[in-house]
């Protein structure tokens, strides 16, 4: 993992003793809060329902067990002893004072973490695959790129007050973990055939009130020009984006209104202007990479006789591995998907507690990795295989062995109307709702893959448009209503969903997904997912269930 | 009948108006039957920048005997999250009881010059 | 004589303003510099250069610094506005005018112009300010050298973080 050196640590402790004073300055009157506001968004501070919110920015989604343990202590001393994984893979607290702020950064400083541009209109925190530096799929370790990416869109001095906000997403390998093509700009690693590392370059993809699946301005990229390509993209965008319209404001609108083709052609035109003085050099490269060297993996047998033996002799171990362990590169070694959607809980919550497990066992068992994942769980990257049963039974001990990766209970859910100040209608009841209805796992297993994303509102934090089942949450006079969408995907195969009808009650929606889960399993030919089959019969089958029994 | 609130600016917890004070409690709140009195006691708000932020009137309901904001997301404010036994419904006791049960037209975006905020 | 904020040998300071901000619809000028918008230079400034004026050009921030590329060598200061501290477009203008144009004289920082954004600003190559917020030289001098280290490279010559560690 890369290690902060002074430089690093300097920029932290500045920003926290710039911060310090700012709060210092807001609490005795001498700014007001219209000039406060965008301070604190730029710090990740919202005033939200009940209290501030701390949003502590998780760089691609990369965390070392002292990390998880300070988030954890903050968590029970700051808050109320959790806190909440996001869709872009950060913390936030949804308990916090203002005036602890100061003290909780400069904590966060001292483990390499802060709350630099959680929000604002500024470059966002930077996702990446959560299975980097673990999967044998990928042509190169993206975190390499999202580290220099960190440096570079940190306090940019060009590009802290665009249009709107900007999210970066890149992966390198073909299975898509990060939503690339959703995304403001997605990049995904690409091999020339002359061996050349190179990025195909998305543009334009996002999710909100208009959404988009990015299209391709340039198929191929020469990997050490990335920062002069990102410069030209930004710099089209900071001078073009439109700011007439917070809604129409995002890069998405911009590439949509001028047509992938002209847009590329004006970023072009930029990218020749620049040149190569804004790349980043090969040495701070090689540095960057230089910390990402491959860990210093054991040399072991593909095939682990204890990992065998648990597996054959205990069915919610085997079940655990069915669902949450993933191959690794290294054999010998797994993959080990931590969920945080246990069964009625929270999604994407995790307390004090299981956020010290998890760093417990990644100091142990896990070569002191931990990632976070944009479907709100955690990742321990590096298990080995003789070590599994241990690890299981220490995560199901702390309810974070829910055997439901990527199947219909392991739902995405935004804050919703509980907490956040911007939703429409509450998204945690109805996930809750939901995951009570496939509490059987065998049941559950027999559905399959199957990714219920929900949203509050149209801002779309809950990515219900790429949902295989949508669901976002809208004000209707008055009421909470749902929307349901059908057939979106985030991955390699990014769709946007298609609105199945009229919004339904509050108290109707976990019965209409069952509904759809039923018309699914009807109509699944073969070993066809949820997706497949929705893609292959199209809305009607499952419209004409879901408003049967309206009428 | 309506109510002013507002969220303290030190901590942000949500508070509400009662005679010149400001309170923790939703129960404690002053009604204001009088739109009059109400905007006066707004204005008074968000004349106190370094006290609270955000000073705004809900509707109010009445509910068995008892008066709760109309709106969800102020039942919420006024409450806690309704995912975990969390803020000021921890508490308990008969006026957070009666706020659970609240009956009459909730509604999820009741407040009066809706502002959204982040 | 109206101050203003200029950086002096690395330093915030307060200085006197030897130009004033010129409205469109204002006939007379006022004597010493004057700052026009882009319309009024492009219709006037000839002739005002030609009497010997010293001249500033004034850009909204719609406005791109490329339309002044061939009148900057007679420009002795160019203002670039901020009609919201959050509309970011001067920071590219000011940029481009450094390091595309190589812009050498005044460029002032006007309209909603808060310390706060006092480093971006000095980093894309602003040298001097109009505060809106009421802030001093003192003030700006600290919110300039907030941060010990920056990490890109722009357009005030500092060393980025990868430069200094290859020292």
């Amino acid at each position: 993992m890369y290690q902060y050196d002074t430089i690093d640590k300097a920029m932290l402790e500045d920003r926290a003793a710039e911060f310090r004073g700012q709060v210092a300055r807001r609490l005795a009157g001498e700014i007001t809060e219209d000039q406060f506001k965008p301070i604190r968004l730029m710090n990740g501070l919202y005033l939200q329902l009940h209290a501030y919110m701390l949003r502590v920015a998780i760089p691609y989604g990369t965390l070392n067990p002292t990390q998880l343990r300070k988030l954890a202590w903050i968590a029970r001393t700051y808050d109320k002893g959790y806190g909440h994984f996001t869709t872009r893979t950060n913390l936030q607290f949804h308990w916090i004072k203002l005036a602890d702020t100061p003290e909780i950064l400069d904590q966060l400083a001292s483990v390499d973490l802060h709350a630099i541009q959680t929000s604002g209109n500024c470059i966002r925190n930077v996702t990446s695959d959560p299975y980097a530096g673990a999967t044998a799929e990928e042509l190169d370790d993206p975190r390499v790129w999202a580290e220099a990416m960190r440096q570079w869109s940190t306090f940019h001095p060009e590009f802290s007050f665009l249009p709107r906000k900007f999210k970066i997403a890149i992966t390198a390998a073909p299975k898509d973990r990060t939503a690339a093509k959703v995304h403001d700009i997605g990049l995904v690693l690409r091999r020339a055939r002359d061996g050349a590392l190179g990025f195909e370059v998305m543009v334009g993809g996002g999710l909100g009130r208009t959404p988009y699946v990015g299209p391709t301005i340039r198929e191929f990229l020469p990997a050490n020009r990335l920062f002069s390509y990102l410069e030209a993209i930004l710099r089209v965008y900071n001078r073009h984006g439109r700011r007439d319209n917070a809604f129409k404001a995002r890069i998405k609108i911009l590439v949509a209104a001028l047509g992938k083709e002209e847009f590329a052609r004006q970023v072009e035109a930029e990218w020749a202007k620049i040149g190569d003085s804004t790349d980043l050099p090969d040495t701070e490269l090689a540095r960057i990479r230089g910390a990402f060297a491959p860990k210093s993996f054991e040399t072991l047998p593909a095939r682990s006789e204890a990992f065998e033996t648990a597996k054959a002799a205990d069915p919610a171990f085997a079940r655990f591995v069915r669902n949450n362990v993933k191959p690794h590169k290294k054999p010998g070694y797994a993959i080990v998907d931590v969920s945080l959607k246990a069964i009625g809980d929270t999604p994407g919550d995790a307390s004090a507690e299981q956020m010290e497990v998890v760093a417990d066992l990644a100091e142990r068992y896990g070569q002191g990795d931990v990632r976070v994942t944009h479907e709100q769980n955690l990742v321990l990257p590096h298990v080995k295989l003789d070590d599994l049963p241990v690890v299981h039974a220490a995560l199901a001990a702390a309810g974070l062995a829910t055997p439901n990766i990527n199947l219909i209970s392991d739902i995405i859910a935004c804050p919703g109307l509980d907490y956040c100040a911007l939703a429409n209608a509450r998204a945690i009841p109805i996930a809750q709702h939901i995951a009570e209805k496939f509490r059987d796992q065998e049941r559950a297993e027999r559905v399959g893959e199957l990714k219920i994303k929900i949203s509050g509102c149209i801002n779309a934090c809950g990515h219900h448009h790429v949902g295989h089942i949508g669901i976002l949450g809208v004000d209707k006079k008055g009421e909470e209503f749902y929307q349901l969408t059908l057939g979106g995907s985030g991955a390699e195969d990014a769709t946007v969903g298609q609105i199945l009808g009229p919004a339904l009650p509050y108290d109707r929606v976990a019965d209409a997904v069952d509904t759809l889960v039923d018309v699914y399993l009807r109509e699944r030919q073969g070993d066809e997912r949820f997706l497949d089959t929705f893609r292959r019969t199209g809305t009607a089958p499952f419209k004409e269930a879901v408003y049967a029994d309206v009428h | 009948m309506k109510a002013l609130t507002a969220n303290r600016l030190s901590d942000g917890e949500v508070v509400f108006w009662k005679g010149g004070q400001w309170v923790e409690r939703f129960g404690d709140a002053e009604v204001f039957a009088d739109d009059e009195a109400a905007i006066a006691a707004e204005a008074h708000g968000k004349n106190q920048p370094t006290v609270v932020v955000d000073a705004y009137l809900i509707d109010l309901v009445e509910s068995e005997g008892l008066w709760a904001p109309v709106s969800f997301r102020e039942r919420i404010r006024a409450l806690g999250p309704t995912n975990l036994n969390h803020g000021k419904q921890e508490e308990g006791g008969a006026a957070i009881q009666a706020l659970q049960h609240a009956h009459g037209a909730a509604r999820s975006s009741g407040r009066v010059n809706l502002i959204k905020r982040k | 004589m109206p101050t203003y904020i200029r950086i002096e040998d690395g330093r915030a300071r307060l200085a006197e303003d030897a130009f004033s901000h010129v409205a469109d619809d204002i006939a007379d000028l006022e004597t010493g510099g004057v700052i026009l918008s882009l319309a009024r230079f492009e219709a006037e400034g000839d002739r005002l250069i030609s009497e010997g004026r010293r001249v500033g050009v004034r850009l909204a921030s719609d406005e791109q610094v490329e339309a002044l590329a061939y009148d900057l060598p007679r420009i002795s200061l160019v203002a670039l506005d901020f009609p919201k501290f959050r509309d970011g477009r001067a920071y590219t203008n000011a940029r481009l005018l450094r390091e595309r144009l190589g812009f050498k004289g005044e460029v002032r920082a006007v309209g909603d112009v808060l310390r706060e954004q006092a480093g971006f600003m000095l980093r894309v190559g602003f040298d001097a300010f109009e505060p809106a917020d009421g802030s001093n030289a003192q003030e700006w001098d600290a919110a300039l050298r907030r941060y010990r280290h920056v990490y890109q490279r722009a357009a005030d010559g500092r060393a980025p973080a990868f430069a200094e560690r290859e020292r």
